[in-house]
């Protein structure tokens, strides 16, 4: 088995190909009749699927990896028990999941990255679906001490009510490109000029 | 044996050109009873010609090859040389003997089937599917089987691949039926909702004869996706579905049917004592899963609907109107539906309050700009085909002298023209 | 000119009254009795025993029901009644055979009197002779409570009529009888025979007629319809038609069936408006406050008026019915009604002038916003019903996008149901060969 192309993108950090990468492998492997199982690295391929957010395809992978491998190799479960916390939105438990096992050098840049993601992601998350919320509830939504977490809203500029220990969140503007390829106006303006001769 | 040399020399000597090959395409076809009756023996044969440059007569001695029982230490050998000329023959030769590269793909499904490892199977005939096909609007008889082993290894996403494609042309009525099923079970694994119920309402409102049990069991699960989907489901089917299907559908999904009616009202309890009460049957269909979300579902389509009525709510009242424990609760179910993007809403934990937003599309991005070309441009090449088939049958002359020998009363002209509207 | 005169001038019996009888007080029910005349009177006096929770005037209705139909010859009525009074009112209301025993034995000799009279007429075959013979056996037939072979025998002079006067007479005979048999589709189709006859009709055949239509219409819940009859009925009817309907009935179903249909310029124009439905009106004064009410938008008040009426008017014959749903009608417009005019309206304000409170509101605007018939959303923190404008812009491109795309699929799924239908076709012109 080459592992080349996987090494090569979790040394470049390149996290969002992982998937695609091992899927490929895999098949590839499996169709040369490759008994790749007890090799295979199914904790960087579980994690390459929650990082790019298909849980779905981190859920099917989980159920096809043979129970040998999930009882012999924790890091397969602990990826999954990531896996599972977002399968059931169990926000905050996708946290603790990340902090709770001891990753093995190649994972570890991995999960780290995929935290880092993750608590953007909330933190968008929070700022979109609320327009209060309390300083622990976001805490856990972040996955940081209340402290941080109130100080990690307040430098995105939102507001503390130090009584109450409400936040109030304040809603990004999200810049979208505008620029578009006059071609496409011209053809739309084609079919409008069609339609009304 | 002096003839199996002489066929191999063929072989060899007329796999360059075009004509060569047509001409040894019929020495094949000539020879075809005498490799089936020494198949025992072709496996010397077979290291002799190469899968890549002999590829018509490859499949001739693998076909004949194969084509006896094969226990499962057998299958373990055979599966890697099937595999193997799988990948690497060639396209335009096999295409001349459609039949006999489907058999031995089949084979090779069942093999794979055999010594329990249907990952093996999925690249080999992914590409089989690729090479058989002429256009990717041709649906093969191999697609179906290509997505059997993308359910059987679960591998759910390399399934997509495949259903992307605009299927037209179809071998062989079965095939759609086995591809839109396969496919619809595949996108409800993907959560793709939307393209599942189109596939399994392919299969359900296809011509049919009699009624066949691909055709119940996809109006079964078209029947919880729809449920999950869109909340709601419509007993009626459309007119232009078989008369067999209208007919029989519903008394062979009666449980479903009812489901569906429990839902409509909109009680959790109700729907949850239904599912309980109805559980076999769910479980020997294998849906239960299905039905699970289905109930879960609910919630969300209460909470939808709460959406068009109020510009604010309090958590406590929507836990109570969508029948949720607490307004925890209902505070995480409105922030699933946010995140998935299914309502558009704020929640106030300070109030306890919910405000429930518009769309913020203002179809002003260049993002929608391209989506809408696209679509047209999408509509835009249907409505040609469209158009090309419509005057393609009313060229068809088997087709007039039908038209014409049961409305009599009109000329042959009035046939001429192509309709300007089409009855969908 | 007073309206009320109007009304009464052909109905002698009925005396000034100060107060009116449907009212939102406890129903008189010998008053109310007084209205009708025959078996209306009776049907709606043991109606009223069989609906109202209140012993004394149970007592009263059937003690009234037992005059009435003992001035009759219906002893199966009469044993009815005397069973449902079950001795309660004294043995001058108790079982009577003697007049059973006599009035029996008189009906069997007037029905073979009538039997051979007719038998003579029809070997002579005088027309006149033969239509009055059967209708005769109608009379005779309806007045013991045969309604079937009455309506038969009604039906069947039919075939012996000269004139139209005779039709109408068969129709308006037919008609009595199919209301008092609760099948109003066959009420339905007299009514229009007799509005076809070629001779115009008079005022109070014609009042007649719209009533009983009327009628039909609210029993088969087209209220619309039903309130376009007694809204067109004339001045005319006065009580001439009290063995069907009063004209206090016309006022109240006409009212009521008008109010739950109608929109507001309807309202104004064909029932405020209206002159001639104004003197019914007058005879229900209450009916008369509540639509001036609803119109006015004095919401509170109409439903007061409302909820007052309401017992009395479950006790009607043919109102039971449909109390509830007209109610519901009614009260679902006036709230269409009172949130038209506003980009936002108060929730308290709106729950004081319905008489409800903010939550029970809320819950009615649900339903009528999930229903479409009110556009607008429900600010429930600060209270507040909020008018919804939709974006036409945007609405328009979402609506394109989701026609494309149902376009889009419907025609894929198309040209693979005509391949399909090819294949097979192909495949039976391979077998033919």
């Amino acid at each position: 088995m080459d592992f080349g192309d996987l090494k090569e993108a979790l040394a470049s950090q390149s996290y969002a190909q992982i998937a695609d990468i091992c899927d490929h492998l895999m098949l590839q492997v499996a169709a040369e009749g490759v008994a790749f199982q007890e090799e295979w690295p199914y904790a960087i391929h579980l994690l390459g699927h929650i990082y790019a957010d298909d849980i779905n395809s981190a859920r099917f992978l989980w159920k096809s990896i043979p129970s040998s491998v999930k009882e012999n190799q924790p890091e397969v479960v602990a990826a999954w028990t990531i896996g599972q916390h977002l399968w059931t939105r169990d926000y905050a438990a996708v946290h603790e999941a990340i902090r709770g096992f001891d990753w093995s050098q190649e994972a570890r840049g991995l999960v780290a990255s995929f935290a880092e993601q993750y608590t953007k992601r909330m933190f968008r998350l929070l700022s979109s679906a609320y327009s209060t919320i309390s300083v622990q509830d976001a805490a856990l939504f972040l996955g940081m001490s209340e402290d941080d977490a109130a100080n990690y809203v307040l430098r995105q500029g939102w507001d503390v009510d130090p009584a109450s220990r409400m936040l109030t969140v304040k809603q990004q503007q999200a810049v979208t490109d505008q620029k578009l390829d006059p071609s496409k106006l011209q053809r739309l303006t084609e079919y409008v000029f069609q339609l009304e001769h | 044996m002096g003839s199996m040399e002489n066929l191999v020399t063929q072989i060899q000597g007329l796999s360059g050109s075009v004509e060569d090959i047509a001409h040894l395409h019929n020495i094949l076809k000539l020879a075809d009873e005498a490799l089936h009756s020494e198949s025992s023996m072709l496996s010397a044969v077979l290291d002799q010609v190469d899968p890549a440059r002999h590829s018509l007569g490859y499949l001739y001695i693998l076909e004949a090859f194969t084509s006896g029982p094969v226990s499962k230490e057998q299958a373990l050998t055979l599966v890697p040389i099937l595999a193997r000329f799988i990948n690497f023959c060639d396209a335009q030769q096999i295409r001349l003997a459609p039949d006999k590269f489907v058999s031995v793909c089949k084979r090779f499904k069942d093999h794979v089937l055999l010594i329990e490892s249907p990952l093996r199977g999925v690249s080999p005939m992914r590409t089989a599917v690729r090479k058989l096909q002429t256009t990717f609007e041709h649906l093969t008889t191999l697609h179906p089987e290509f997505l059997l082993l993308c359910l059987l290894s679960k591998s759910y996403k390399i399934g997509l691949s495949v259903l992307e494609d605009d299927i037209f042309d179809i071998d062989q009525p079965r095939d759609l039926f086995l591809y839109c099923y396969y496919g619809g079970m595949i996108c409800i694994g993907q959560k793709r909702f939307r393209k599942a119920l189109e596939l399994l309402h392919n299969v359900v409102t296809a011509p049919m004869n009699i009624i066949n049990a691909i055709a119940v069991e996809a109006y079964k699960k078209y029947i919880l996706v729809s449920l999950i989907h869109y909340g709601q489901f419509s007993t009626s089917l459309p007119k232009y579905a078989s008369s067999a299907a209208q007919r029989n559908l519903k008394n062979f999904c009666q449980p479903y049917i009812e489901l569906a009616t429990t839902y409509s009202s909109g009680k959790i309890a109700e729907l949850e004592t239904y599912v309980q009460t109805n559980r076999e049957k769910f479980d020997n269909d294998k849906n239960l899963g299905l039905v699970k979300q289905v109930v879960s579902s609910m919630y969300k389509h209460n909470i939808q609907r709460l959406t068009q009525t109020y510009l604010t709510l309090s958590l406590q009242d929507i836990a109570s109107t969508v029948q949720l424990g607490s307004p925890k609760e209902a505070e995480m179910h409105v922030l699933q539906m946010i995140q998935d993007g299914e309502i558009f809403a704020t929640i106030n934990q300070k109030d306890g309050m919910v405000r429930f937003l518009e769309d913020p599309e203002q179809y002003k991005t260049c993002e929608m700009i391209e989506h809408i070309d696209s679509s047209i441009r999408r509509i835009m090449t249907l409505s040609r085909k469209l158009n090309a088939m419509d005057e393609l049958m009313s060229y068809d002359p088997l087709y007039l002298t039908k038209v014409g020998r049961e409305r009599q009363r009109f000329d042959f002209d009035d046939f001429d023209t192509v309709p300007q509207k089409f009855p969908i | 000119m007073e309206p009320e005169d109007e009304i009464y001038e052909n109905g002698g019996e009925q005396p000034a009254r100060s107060k009116p009888i449907i009212s939102g007080e406890q129903l008189d029910v010998e008053a109310y009795a007084s209205l009708y005349k025959d078996r209306t009177k009776v049907a709606r006096l043991l109606f009223i025993a069989d609906h109202c929770n209140n012993e004394a005037m149970q007592l009263e209705a059937l003690r009234m029901a037992y005059d009435e139909i003992k001035r009759g010859e219906n002893t199966l009525l009469f044993r009815e009644v005397v069973e449902k009074i079950g001795g309660r009112l004294g043995d001058k209301y108790g079982m009577d055979s003697a007049w059973c025993e006599t009035v029996d034995r008189r009906a069997e000799q007037k029905k073979e009197r009538l039997e051979s009279e007719l038998n003579s007429y029809r070997t002579n075959l005088i027309k006149e002779s033969i239509r009055m013979g059967y209708n005769d056996f109608g009379d005779f037939h309806y007045a013991h409570g045969a309604l079937g072979d009455a309506f038969k025998s009604y039906v069947r002079t039919r075939d012996y009529c000269t004139t139209s006067k005779h039709i109408i007479s068969m129709c308006m005979n037919a008609i009595l009888v199919s209301i008092e048999m609760g099948q109003f589709t066959h009420v339905t189709s007299y009514v229009s025979k007799a509005e076809q006859t070629p001779e115009a009709l008079d005022q109070i055949t014609i009042a007649k007629l719209r009533c009983a239509a009327g009628l039909a219409h609210l029993e088969t819940k087209k209220y619309k319809l039903a309130a376009r009859k007694f809204l067109e009925t004339g001045p005319e009817l006065g009580s001439h038609y009290n063995e069907v309907i009063a004209p206090q009935d016309v006022a109240t179903y006409g009212g009521l069936c008008a109010l739950a249909s109608f929109d507001r310029t309807e309202l104004k124009n064909k029932v405020i408006d209206n002159v001639n439905f104004r003197n019914f009106l007058e005879l229900v004064p209450e009916v008369r406050e509540l639509i001036n009410d609803f119109y006015s938008s004095h919401y509170a008040s109409c439903l007061e008026y409302l909820g007052n009426l309401k017992p009395n008017l479950l006790l009607d014959i043919h109102l039971h019915d449909h109390v509830e749903t007209l109610y519901d009608q009614i009260r679902h417009k006036a709230l269409i009604q009172y949130t038209h005019p506003f980009v936002s309206v108060d929730l308290h304000m709106m729950a004081n002038a319905f008489k409800t409170s903010v939550a029970g509101l809320e819950k009615e605007l649900e339903a009528l916003i999930t229903d479409n018939q009110i556009q607008a959303r429900i600010d429930s923190h600060n209270k507040i019903l909020y008018a919804r404008h939709a974006d036409q812009r945007n609405a328009t491109f979402q609506r394109v996008l989701q026609t494309g795309g149902e376009f889009d699929q419907d025609v894929r799924s198309m040209l693979l149901r005509a391949n399909l239908i090819k294949y097979d076709h192909n495949l039976r012109a391979l077998r033919k060969l």
